[in-house]
């Protein structure tokens, strides 16, 4: 039974709802931050995008495993920061330092008129006292036998072994202010909310749970390097919120993994766009439990490495953005160190599918009549590939090689769980192979330790998190040792020479592909960013060449 | 009287209950906390600094009778522990600094659709067979069940990106600062705009069509016939009569609903990137953080309960003949 009175009460909501909305949009439009060219008054602030917090919580706190983006970067500074990019190692903190000929101890002096941002000098007294908190809270530096301050200026750190890995060690440990943390009653339970450091920005304000701002230290050690008023940082939900941030020219500095990162960012304005990602992260790894057979077989670790391609994999599970590994399993990032006598010589990480046939035939896992390979106990050669199922590009690499071995009658699934269920079963040795990380530090020692030296293998059972593959060759623990204790670079590179021989030779694991440091910039507000070009940091807002780049950026200033 | 009692002897229980469900689920997942870090940090972790930060986080090996007993009394002294995953933060900052925005977009999204779709259902229902029954519930309907990241995604990537009538993130822009001022409150609004309309969107079908069933049973009774024959204008038997004896059951959804708001719109919150306990959570189960994930599933739970019993009490106000027993 219509009725037109009973008509009015809609049409006079949705005429109300239209104003409402009319006036939203004018409102929105009217407050929305244009973040384009109208901000170019030189105190723009230099905006980065986090898509691994995805609220903040006021936390600062340098010895907590969940600081806050910047901490490490723009509050505090090491003594030294070396950069994996062009191998060059600039002083900071401290401007010099010395390394004992016995490689048993080193000595560094720090520069003169350093101050914290709320106006104390920083002194050798604060590096003894942050050493000695690190290890007290977190553990870690197990060759250091002790920390001594000289003078106000000079600390000797001494070792209980010869060391030489320890100066980019112990130079990359961010130094904390004594007058403040000693007053802390429970350090590891405090979020430093208003925090006292050396770097160029310390002075934390507007913060939110989606973002905040780091101005300006007044006390900075090198204010004329302060060229930008500041870093703001916002959070985002994972890398898709991130990525739309970036490229709707709301950020300045991105370092998450943009995909198909030409057409999606660069392309918007390739004038001011672009992207660089170097080869200096860690090697990503096929890793197998060479507990169990058959992977305890050299042979058979080489055979499957020949089976698979890895510039499909590189193509197709990375994009096309990190570069294949060879037999030295030495990423990007320390092409100085590489031998070109054994990497020319590489054939176990070539793509060979008829080579790893004669290779399995030979070494005694004959096909069965289903074509699958059988093991020497008689059962069928199958295993299985663990990988976390949030690392979706290693999870299509997993994917492939799977795909690729059947060609060599090997069968292979996958299993993704999560990440920390992966990571037990590591952690166990209970797993056949998986996709996995390697240690990355300054020098490849760390690297050919993880993978190779005795020290580091622990039963199945007792958890380990080093040497997943639990491998030793104990020529590999003299050539460590050898390397250690050398001062001369002469002397390390020829033990680096001899661990690439024996890893080529040993094959502990199957190297795929370096991992690839993402960075991207835009510089329409901000000029300066390191390129391949000018390789002067890495344009990583995460790692410790971050600093570098923060004092040498200027704001774009129109007029 | 005595009903309020009972029901509220039932909600503790219900409490309880939960309590103790909510200690042990995400015990009974594997892994630990410590190895996700691991997986996280890359092999930049030493393995004495592994069993340090194992202490430190609390996860050495207590019987678990212990843990429970330790659970229980923290719950009920307001200490809900700190954090894992954001250490050293509390629990309690952690939930209190993005409860505001859950509230907001999911009391806002939730109030609009329950009102609109009560409303279009009474219509609906009232002229039955005419052009906004024929059309809105099926289309209502359709629209609400695309996937939701779809056509938020749509929305946002329409709207946002390519027309730039609407922010493309977070709850208000960074150069405002929180206050109850005319322009924060508008920027609030014009970043509210996008998710609170594509929850909207997808939950109005629902409150239409149970609406107007409601409605239609409704009108079949025999005191809208005595109403309609004592000449009672139709607006007036539509809306005091009819809808109000219809509301009923919305009434019930509705307090469910509301309990469930606190829980955050996950997606709502990947998508446009808006601050709230949805994605807090997911990371939360992601990085098994077990104090946060049991902060947030209390809290849930709680909200949920305390919903219920509103709505029975205004249940008992609305119905009179709940009252008699």
């Amino acid at each position: 039974m219509a009725h037109p009175r009973a008509l009015r009460r809609p049409v006079f909501a949705a005429a109300a709802s239209l104003a409402l909305v009319g006036s939203v949009l004018l409102g929105g439009c009217a407050g929305s931050a244009d973040s384009s060219t109208s901000d170019l008054t030189g105190n723009q602030l230099l905006t980065i995008p986090r898509e691994d917090f995805s609220t903040f919580s006021r936390n600062f706190n340098p010895f907590s495993p969940n600081a806050l983006p910047m901490t490490d970067q723009a509050i505090y500074e090491p003594m030294l920061v070396f950069n994996p990019a062009d191998n060059k190692t600039t002083p900071w903190l401290a401007s010099s330092w010395k390394v004992a000929s016995d490689g048993r101890s080193v000595t560094f002096t720090l520069r003169n008129g350093l101050t914290w941002s709320d106006g104390q000098a920083l002194t050798a007294a604060d590096v003894v006292y942050t050493f000695g908190l690190q290890k007290k809270l977190l553990g870690g530096y197990t060759y250091l036998a002790g920390v001594k301050a000289l003078n106000t200026h000079t600390i000797l750190f001494s070792f209980n072994k010869p060391y030489s890995p320890g100066l980019y060690d112990l130079g990359a440990q961010v130094i904390v202010p004594e007058h403040i943390w000693s007053t802390i009653s429970n350090p590891s339970k405090y979020t430093n909310p208003d925090p006292v450091g050396s770097g160029p920005y310390t002075q934390v304000e507007d913060f939110t749970t989606q973002s905040y701002e780091l101005k300006k230290n007044p006390h900075y050690w090198q204010p004329a390097k302060q060229h930008i008023a500041g870093v703001e940082l916002l959070a985002f939900d994972g890398n898709d919120p991130a990525n739309l941030a970036t490229i709707a020219g709301q950020t300045d500095w991105a370092d998450q993994y943009i995909p198909d990162i030409q057409s999606t960012f660069v392309d918007r304005d390739p004038k001011n766009r672009g992207y660089w990602f170097p080869p200096v992260g860690s090697l990503v790894n096929w890793t197998m439990n060479t507990t169990k057979a058959p992977f305890n077989d050299v042979n058979v670790r080489k055979a499957l490495s020949m089976a698979i391609d890895r510039s499909t994999i590189t193509k197709i599970g990375e994009s096309g953005y990190a570069t294949a590994a060879d037999c030295t399993g030495l990423t990007g990032g320390y092409d100085a160190w590489r031998d070109s006598s054994v990497a020319s010589s590489c054939d176990w990480t070539d793509y060979n599918v008829a080579a790893a046939n004669k290779l399995l035939d030979e070494a005694g896992y004959a096909r069965g009549a289903n074509g699958i390979r059988k093991l020497k106990n008689g059962q069928p050669f199958s295993f299985t590939i663990e990988v976390g199922s949030a690392s979706s590009d290693w999870l299509s690499v997993a994917n492939i090689i799977a795909e690729e071995l059947k060609a060599v009658g090997v069968e292979a699934t996958v299993k993704a769980p999560n990440w920390s269920v992966v990571t037990s079963d590591y952690a166990d040795g209970d797993y056949d192979t998986g996709i996995v990380w390697s240690d990355d530090a300054a020098t490849p020692y760390q690297f050919y330790q993880g993978v190779m030296s005795t020290a580091m293998v622990e039963p199945v059972g007792t958890q380990t998190t080093d040497n997943y593959n639990r491998f030793g060759d104990s020529k590999a623990d003299t050539l460590l040792s050898e390397f250690a204790a050398s001062s001369t670079e002469a002397g390390q590179q020829k033990a680096v020479d001899g661990l690439q021989e024996l890893f080529s030779q040993d094959a502990p694991v199957v190297p795929l592909f370096d991992g690839p440091q993402w960075g991207a910039y835009n510089d329409t507000r901000f000029t300066g960013f390191p390129t391949a070009a000018n390789p002067y940091a890495t344009l990583s807002t995460r790692t410790a060449t971050a600093v570098l780049v923060l004092t040498t950026l200027h704001p774009v200033v129109s007029h | 009287m005595r009903y309020l009692l009972r029901n509220l002897g039932f909600y503790l229980i219900a409490f309880w209950t939960s309590l103790t469900l909510d200690f042990l689920m995400p015990r009974m997942m594997p892994g630990d906390p410590v190895s996700r870090m691991l997986a996280q940090s890359q092999g930049e972790l030493q393995p004495d600094q592994v069993t340090q930060l194992r202490h430190l986080l609390g996860l050495d090996n207590r019987p678990m009778w212990r843990q429970y007993l330790s659970f229980v009394h923290d719950v009920f002294t307001g200490n809900l522990g700190v954090s894992i995953s954001r250490f050293p933060t509390p629990v309690t900052q952690v939930i209190g600094s993005e409860i505001g925005w859950t509230l907001l977009l999911g009391g806002t999204a939730l109030l609009i659709a329950v009102i609109a779709g009560n409303l279009l259902g009474v219509l609906a229902a009232w002229r039955r067979g005419g052009a906004l029954d024929s059309v809105f519930p099926p289309l209502l309907v359709f629209v609400g069940s695309f996937p939701y990241f779809w056509l938020a995604m749509g929305a946002l990537y329409l709207f946002g990106l390519t027309l730039g009538w609407f922010p493309l993130n977070h709850a208000y822009d960074v150069t405002f600062t929180p206050g109850f001022s005319a322009g924060f409150i508008t920027n609030v609004i014009s970043h509210l705009f996008l998710p609170a309309v594509t929850i909207v969107l997808v939950s109005i079908g629902g409150w239409m069509l149970g609406m107007r069933n409601t409605m239609i049973a409704t009108e079949a009774e025999d005191y809208i016939t005595m109403a309609e024959a004592k000449g009672l204008s139709p607006r007036r038997i539509m809306f005091r009569y009819a809808a109000r004896n219809a509301l009923l059951p919305s009434v019930t959804n509705f307090g469910l609903s509301l309990g469930f708001v606190v829980g955050g719109a996950l997606l709502t919150e990947v998508v446009f990137a808006y601050p709230g306990l949805g994605y807090q959570l997911l990371s939360a189960v992601q990085a098994l953080d077990y104090p946060l994930m049991q902060g947030i599933f209390l809290t849930i739970t709680a909200a949920v309960l305390a919903a219920n019993f509103l709505v029975d009490l205004v249940y008992v106000r609305l119905d009179p003949r709940v009252r008699v027993r």
